[in-house]
């Protein structure tokens, strides 16, 4: 049996062959740099590990810059809650373990960078026909990968095509905790006031497996705050349709494997049991969600100020309002808080540059949820240095993503337009650091 | 620069790096005087039992040993502690007999933290010819580089293995096959070929995230009824000097399941390299790995066709012995770096560390090794992920 590594082949060498006590055949080596010299350089490199711990066994990263944080004011059952939750978002799926048979990506955290957006090859395509969502040919979202055995899908001929990009998960507990009678307070659907916004709610029917009890939930239309198109009331659905659509994991609201059904694999392909995801885990999931924190915001410096001025002046502010309240929340660190997201949650016309043209929920078309601004400030860290904005990350600066905007912000992007360059900047410096 | 250049060239660097290692150490092995056989790699153990070895036994018939290790960590990640502050590293046992004095049984069994799973690396068979001919059969360690053939932990330097071994190579990697080893030109070469189970298909089934080789190891059994060839070459000049070159070969998936085809015939290829040499007192040991994986068509992009890793490690002996009551002791400092590139395409999904390490041997055969280790990992989006530790370790054959 071979116990022979290279050091005892290194004490081997450093004596005589024979081990007749001759000396050692490596004696020039170690005259050449002192076994004393060494050992000293040894102890000093040990001695400053000890003395600079903190660092040689890496630092904890500021919290106000990262995207998985918890929020300030758990209780110790919460941040345990949080821990498990971000080992299970973070969690990777094999093939064997249920993956697939179609899928898009292989994990929660693999979408979504950091628990921001995610990268342009994250871009998730949706399709249907008008109102139809297609089952039938795979939609409504394309599986772009497919385990052995199983055929990835293809966009079918003549359905609508929207590309979307992974958003942020933070914040999300927050968005939750904001009550449907506090969005509903901004909905101006008539544009009674004539200032040309007239953002409306997008009133969503959560899907059968969510109960009543669940923020969101209940077969009652209920008013949508997450997704692209605000087409989801409740992160038990979002979280649920992930996994089906985007990981291929089945859970106990979804325990049938996501097929393409225009090419079905064979039967016993994916050996793995249903539901391939635990209650408990999705349950920890969504609990991890609620407990992320947003960024700070950075700090107002003059310019910024100069920039929140005119981000008012220019009526930006009337759809990115900058803060709305939360109610109650069974997270007590989620209730009634003034959260500063910039947005009012409330989908509105973007016009046509901006359109899909496929309707979601009782959102159409050329209809989009105002995208919250908070985390802007960093988003760049994770994504490699770009932006990506705007719902397909068309829009690598704020500037482009303004330029974009039409239909109810068309006004506010003429009044950013007409601004003076250093103005733009400011305007520019300010949202940059929400 | 933008992180993607910089990021190739630290990747060049890398592979610079391994190349200038393993080219130094072949430069020296050129320089070193053959002296005979006294390569690690294909060593024999002794045939009686031995207090200098870790065998112990019954004359020529038999011999046996375990050896174990304990680990105690502060790791963190990112700033933050890890709790599981303390772990056995090892713990296993090895039995061998000889029938005759050609033949030879032999058995090794080890609990490894880096698979988290107890393994079986050997139960095997070896007939000796008459020249320098051995043929073995039954469960072998894959012939893939030092590192797989000599992983017990009091003989080595670290309390974690380097990148190579445990994301490329899958240490402790054993398998079931039939082959050959021997030595040529008066011990200066050595070879080992075999033919093997090979890889199953868990290299893309069993991978968490992607294409993971150690997820493909299967020790029992063959799954697609097509043996793959491993082998080595060595070449040992002498003064502790070698120069190693392997490579496994073959099928890792099923075409059909339950009857119904579901994919053509696809291999996995993986090469290693091995160099070890000493210089101006210290002892250099470097091993390059390359992976390569026919992927199946709904999964690229995602998982890796290609992976490669690269080790550079050096040591030296500072006190020997370290006291003079204890006559056998001695005390080393290593130092080692490593990297593992887990998707060649992919901006991310790389690993790279350094680590240092004292070893205070009180005997040959057991070990007290301090340690600390600096690692960064980036994701798929290539965000930064620090991980450190300080390690105290124990481990002895017994």
């Amino acid at each position: 049996m071979t116990h022979l590594p290279w050091l005892q082949r290194l004490h081997r060498a450093t004596k005589s062959p024979s081990g007749s006590g001759a000396p050692p055949s490596s004696a020039p080596d170690r005259a050449a740099i002192p076994a004393g010299a060494v050992s000293l350089i040894a102890i000093c490199v040990t001695c400053a590990i000890l003395i600079g711990c903190e660092s040689m066994l890496t630092t904890k990263p500021d919290p106000a810059d990262r995207f998985d944080e918890p929020v300030v004011g758990l209780d110790n059952g919460e941040l345990g809650d949080f821990q498990d939750g971000h080992e299970q978002f973070r969690k990777a799926f094999s093939i064997r373990e249920g993956l697939g048979p179609v899928f898009n990506n292989v994990s929660c955290a693999s979408c979504h960078s950091g628990d921001g957006r995610g990268l342009a090859e994250n871009i998730l395509t949706r399709f249907s026909r008008g109102a139809d969502l297609v089952p039938g040919e795979g939609g409504p979202q394309l599986q772009t990968k497919a385990i052995p055995g199983a055929t990835a899908e293809q966009v079918p001929a003549g359905v609508d095509v929207s590309y979307r990009l992974p958003p942020p998960v933070f914040g999300v507990g927050f968005l939750e905790a904001i009550t449907e009678s506090t969005i509903l307070s901004n909905e101006d659907p008539g544009d009674s006031d004539g200032d040309g916004i007239s953002g409306r709610a997008n009133w969503v029917t959560p899907a059968g497996y969510v109960p009543a009890d669940e923020p969101g939930g209940g077969t009652a239309p209920r008013v949508g705050r997450f997704g692209r198109k605000a087409s989801v009331s409740s992160l038990l659905q979002q979280t649920v349709e992930a996994y089906h659509q985007d990981i291929g994991m089945t859970t106990p609201q979804r325990p049938q494997d996501n097929v393409n059904p225009l090419a079905p694999a064979p039967e016993g392909l994916d050996e793995a049991p249903d539901p391939e995801v635990a209650g408990n885990h999705v349950a920890d999931v969504i609990q991890y969600m609620r407990m992320l924190a947003p960024p700070v915001a950075g700090e107002m410096t003059d310019r910024r100020l100069q920039g929140e001025g005119l981000f008012a002046t220019a009526r930006c502010n009337r759809c990115h309002i900058p803060t709305m309240r939360t109610g109650a929340h069974e997270i007590e660190a989620l209730a009634n808080h003034q959260i500063p997201l910039y947005s009012d949650l409330l989908i509105h016309d973007l016009g046509d540059e901006l359109a899909d043209n496929r309707p979601d929920g009782s959102a159409d078309g050329r209809e989009w949820r105002t995208a919250p601004l908070w985390g802007l400030r960093v988003a760049r860290d994770f994504l490699g240095g770009d932006l990506l904005l705007l719902h397909d990350g068309r829009a690598h600066s704020v500037d482009e993503a303004i330029r974009a905007h039409g239909g109810e912000a068309a006004a506010s992007r003429d009044a950013f337009l007409g601004l003076t360059t250093e103005e733009r900047g400011a305007l520019l410096d300010f949202v940059e650091s929400r | 620069m933008s992180p993607r250049v910089a990021r190739e060239v630290s990747i060049v660097a890398s592979a610079a790096l391994a190349v200038c290692a393993i080219a130094a150490s072949g430069l020296v092995l050129v320089a070193t005087p053959a002296r005979g056989a006294t390569s690690g790699s294909v060593a024999k153990p002794p045939a009686v039992a031995d207090p200098e070895t870790p065998y112990r036994g019954h004359g020529d018939a038999f011999s046996y040993g375990g050896h174990g290790e304990l680990r105690f960590g502060h790791d963190r990640q990112a700033g933050v502690s890890n709790p599981d502050w303390f772990s056995v590293g090892q713990a296993g046992g090895f039995v061998e007999a000889r029938l005759h004095p050609r033949w030879k049984l032999a058995l090794k069994g080890a609990y490894d933290r880096g698979q988290d799973d107890f393994t079986l690396e050997r139960a095997l068979v070896e007939f000796k010819t008459g020249g320098p001919l051995r043929i073995h059969a039954g469960v072998i360690p894959a012939p893939l580089g030092t590192t797989n053939l000599s992983h017990d932990a009091p003989a080595c330097e670290f309390a974690d293995r380097s990148l190579v071994a445990t994301d490329l190579v899958g240490v402790p990697y054993s398998e079931l096959g039939i082959g050959i080893a021997g030595r040529a030109a008066k011990g200066a070469f050595a070879y080992e070929v075999d033919l093997v189970t090979g890889f199953d298909d868990g290299i893309v089934m069993g991978g968490a995230g992607g294409t993971r080789i150690p997820s493909g190891r299967n020790n029992y059994g063959d799954q697609n009824g097509v043996p793959a060839l491993a082998g080595r070459v060595v070449w040992s000049p002498g003064g502790g000097s070698e120069l190693g070159i392997a490579a496994q070969s073959g099928r890792y998936n099923r075409t059909e399941i339950a009857g119904v085809t579901v994919d053509q015939a696809r291999n996995a290829h993986l090469f290693v390299a091995d160099a070890a040499s000493s210089l101006a007192g210290f002892r250099l040991f470097g091993e390059t790995s390359l992976a390569l994986v026919d992927v199946p068509p709904g999964l690229e992009g995602l998982y890796a066709e290609r992976q490669w890793g690269a080790s550079v490690e050096a040591g030296r002996t500072l006190f020997d012995p370290v006291f003079g009551g204890w006559k056998k002791s001695r005390l080393t400092a290593s130092v080692r770096a490593d990297a593992v590139d887990l998707d060649a395409r992919a901006v991310g999904d790389s690993k790279a560390r350094v680590s240092a390490s004292l070893n205070l041997r009180h005997t040959t055969h057991a070990v007290l090794r301090a340690g600390w280790y600096y690692e960064v990992r980036h994701d798929r989006f290539d965000n930064r992920i620090p991980f450190a530790g300080l390690t105290l370790t124990a481990a002895s054959y017994f």
